[in-house]
């Protein structure tokens, strides 16, 4: 039985995620008769929901996770230009899990291009050097095959200025152009430990649209992370958890720093995604500074139990 | 073989190398294999002679040179040298623009000068200070800093240009670079000896390689012993003085009959103008010269010894003179003797992982920036007086443009002279060219109370990890063992002005400990979701 309480904590969480789902309404609508059932009377805001897949192949877990949330052509509609954005921030190849991996992204760019996407579009402002990252992390190839364009981070011709007016210390940015005029923002990071912010996931990841990524560091990292938020949400976070990295993140030293977890993460709530992400790896999701910052700042929920947790196991 | 085919065979040749060679310098977008430019600058003179005298490789290049010289005369010059066909390329660009050239008649050789030149680098190589001496008079790296310090940017600038354009076709095949300049000091060389090459050439054709060219020099001297020269058969010659317009290294004397093989660089020309075939290869190593020829006015040999001698004694304590001074000053550059032997072993700069060393480094390498060029981070820039006067223009790592990429040993894949080995990956993880420091009270944890950890987000080796520090927060911490100084931590540090880790360089190359952790076990799975 619902309280109260209960319908305020998930107004106040659908309020968050509204302007990034708004193309949802058709999956919210379909979800609505089951989050009304208990009070008929007066319409329910529903909770974010999460799709967590265990136990399969990646492309399976993906496959699998896409059509409880309705398919791509929920979020990808015919014509529309899409961005999705991996973390290709190390040159590692792709059994050392530093970079989210070249068969999960595939599959998000063929979804995206079967959805009739007008065009898919690849970049990361990485770490290492950008050409030798894209080509041994083998997002390069997954390009090629695909036919998805791989855009050049490391071009600040690309980037513009915005005002963040929402973020705290964050409050101006170079954003790369792909970011601001995509029709739909695919974020696909991988799941890693992390050295200085505990954890990588979803809202991490974001780092890498951004020109300017030592100013984070030098004035507030978690609360920079959070910051970006306010300015524009991915409409679809896919978190690839297939072998996390559990230490020496998030460049890690060899296979060994690698816990194989079978588990696929998707949903729009970047931080009900991230709080899933520091579950995985036995953190404490308020433990981890920018998901509680993101949490009091309204941009998602870090609360599990107030997400619509889809569990699914392929076998 | 008819002489017309041979001139041909010899542009084709000659336009092959500068292509290839010019393709690898320029390479911002590392699409050139390693192997083109590392074969290419490999059997270069110089390289290649360096490479046989300090054992780094079996390299046999120099000797072919050396026999193939003896035997036909200076065919390296026109179809090896990439500064010689360099040189036949402005040649050729200004007989295009002016429809009319000046024939060069024919000059004395400037036998004082060469012999400076060449004795200078001599005297330099028995002294010690062969790396600085070759890296300024050697033709094949003064082409390389040529094309890797001025024209590689300037390309990157006319490609950056031309993404915009590209672009709005929606062809995606280009993309923006960040041109790599070197610094002014390290730039000057390189742009005076392209001013220099480019007025001789236009003035007086091959006069560069005829004077100041110490190769040249070297390769005169052998070649105007040369078991088949070519000569002027006066049977034949109409003294038309075709040969004369076409000949680049005015060593042709037609009143006299003669050729100064020692000048001529084998370009052949003169035997693709002749229709007479007045001009041919003869076997002159015969008792008797079968053509009577005049005795050239002026061969090396009859420069009178006495002045010679003068100059060369000259040569000898300038050089001496120099090579002391620069000794001196890059001594001056070690710390202070300290009872540590990290002290003692402290560099203010670094080189590049394969050198093993400060002073071997600057010993062998003739800075041709084929590293440069090829180095995908950028990281290896030319250094001004950091390593002393011996080392201007060598590379050094810089950590202010970039960091070394862990996985990547580019620069002992291209190295053509042993300067920089080429360690395989695994030696290359451990290779330990510098060393971090950090600066606690500059870190922006303390200094800011927020979590950074760039530098250990980067850290390759786990050097440098991260310690509970503080109310939540995260403390980088070293470890010295390590610690391989590649500066990665250096340059992803966001303090500003000052980072607050930065590696300082070792004289002495060493081997870094590895870290080897068990598997990592931890969280253990429930075969179910943890939420």
């Amino acid at each position: 039985m619902k309280t109260r309480r209960d319908f305020i904590k998930a107004g106040l969480a659908l309020g968050a995620s509204l302007p990034l789902v708004a193309n949802l309404e058709k999956l919210f609508a379909a979800d609505a008769p089951a989050a009304t059932a208990g009070v008929p009377a007066v319409p329910v805001a529903p909770k974010s929901i999460l799709v967590a897949v265990r136990d399969g192949e990646r492309a399976a877990m993906l496959d699998k996770a896409m059509a409880e949330l309705g398919g791509m052509g929920a979020f990808v509609k015919k014509g529309q230009t899409v961005l999705v954005k991996p973390n290709i921030g190390w040159d590692s190849p792709p059994e050392l899990g530093a970079n989210t991996h070249p068969e999960t992204v595939k599959r998000v760019v063929e979804m995206c291009q079967a959805a009739g996407a007008k065009s898919v579009s690849i970049f990361d402002n990485t770490c290492d050097q950008w050409q030798r990252a894209y080509a041994d992390s083998g997002i390069e190839k997954v390009a090629k095959d695909t036919g998805a364009i791989l855009v050049n981070g490391k071009d600040e011709t690309l980037y513009r200025q915005v005002g963040i007016p929402n973020g705290k210390k964050l409050q101006t940015a170079k954003v790369h152009s792909l970011v601001l005029d995509s029709d739909v923002f695919v974020n696909v990071p991988v799941l890693k430990n992390h050295a200085g912010s505990r954890i990588t996931a979803c809202m991490k990841n974001l780092m890498g649209i951004i020109w300017d990524r030592q100013f984070y560091h030098r004035t507030d990292l978690h609360q920079c992370i959070a910051d970006l938020l306010t300015l524009k949400k991915p409409t679809l976070n896919i978190l690839d958890a297939y072998a996390p990295m559990v230490r020496n993140g998030p460049r890690g030293k060899s296979a060994d720093d690698l816990v194989v977890m079978r588990t696929l993460l998707v949903s729009t709530d970047i931080v009900a995604m991230d709080a899933a992400g520091a579950k995985l790896l036995n953190l404490q999701p308020s433990d981890v500074r920018h998901i509680a910052i993101a949490a009091e700042m309204k941009l998602g929920t870090m609360d599990l139990e107030q997400v619509d947790v889809r569990r699914l196991k392929l076998a | 073989m008819p002489p017309k085919l041979l001139k041909w065979l010899r542009v084709v040749v000659a336009m092959a190398v500068l292509a290839a060679l010019t393709a690898a310098f320029v390479d911002f977008r590392g699409l050139v294999p390693s192997w083109v430019g590392h074969r290419l600058a490999e059997i270069q003179f110089v390289p290649s002679l360096i490479a046989l005298l300090t054992g780094a490789s079996l390299s046999l290049a120099y000797v072919i040179i050396v026999i193939v010289t003896l035997a036909f005369g200076r065919i390296y010059c026109s179809a090896i040298c990439p500064l010689g066909i360099l040189q036949d390329v402005i040649i050729r660009l200004k007989q295009l623009l002016k429809r009319k050239s000046l024939p060069l008649p024919y000059s004395r050789p400037h036998n004082w000068l060469r012999q400076i030149f060449l004795w200078t680098t001599v005297v330099a190589v028995v002294t010690g200070g062969s790396g600085f001496a070759l890296s300024l008079l050697d033709p094949y790296s003064n082409f390389g800093r040529i094309v890797s310090d001025i024209f590689r940017p300037l390309i990157s600038l006319a490609n950056n240009a031309a993404v915009g354009i590209t672009d709005k076709f929606g062809w995606h095949g280009l993309f923006r670079v960040v041109p790599s300049w070197a610094g002014i000091g390290a730039l000057m060389v390189p742009v005076f000896v392209l001013m220099l090459v480019v007025v001789l050439a236009m003035w007086r054709g091959r006069l560069y390689c005829n004077t100041v060219c110490p190769v040249g020099t070297l390769l005169g001297w052998l070649s105007q012993r040369a078991a088949f020269r070519l000569q002027n058969d006066q049977g034949a010659c109409r003294k038309c003085a075709a040969c004369l317009r076409a000949c680049k290294a005015q060593c042709i004397d037609l009143r006299a009959g003669s050729i100064d093989f020692s000048r001529c660089v084998a370009c052949y020309d003169c035997m693709g103008v002749c229709d007479q075939h007045g001009i041919k290869y003869r076997f002159a190593w015969a008792r008797k010269a079968p053509i009577s020829t005049p005795a050239p006015p002026a061969t090396p040999d009859a420069v009178s010894d006495p002045q010679r001698r003068a100059f060369i004694s000259k040569a000898i304590v300038g050089i001496a003179g120099a090579v002391g001074i620069s000794r001196v000053l890059l001594a001056d550059e070690k710390s202070p003797a300290g009872s540590a032997e990290k002290i003692q072993n402290f560099s203010p700069v670094i080189c590049p992982p394969g050198s093993a060393g400060v002073e071997r480094f600057i010993d062998r390498c003739t800075a041709c920036h084929l590293c440069v060029s090829e180095c995908p981070t950028g990281v290896l820039q030319p250094a001004f007086l950091d390593y002393g006067l011996l080392g201007l223009m060598k590379p050094c790592m810089d950590y202010r443009v970039a960091f070394c990429n862990f996985d990547c040993h580019r620069c002992g894949e291209v190295c053509p002279d042993g300067a920089i080995d080429l360690l395989d990956l695994a030696a290359k993880h451990l290779a330990k060219i510098g060393e971090a420091h950090f600066n606690k009270d500059k870190c922006v944890v303390v200094t800011n109370g927020t979590d950074c950890a760039a530098c250990s987000e980067h850290c390759p080796t786990k050097a440098v990890t991260t310690i509970p520090y503080g109310n939540n927060l995260r403390l980088p911490s070293l470890n010295d063992d390590l610690c391989i100084g590649c500066g990665a931590c250096e340059y992803a540090c966001p303090v500003k002005p000052g980072k607050a880790i930065t590696v300082t360089g070792l004289r002495e190359h060493s081997i870094a400990k590895k870290l080897i952790e068990p598997k990592a076990t931890l969280p253990k799975s429930t075969g179910d979701f943890p939420f």
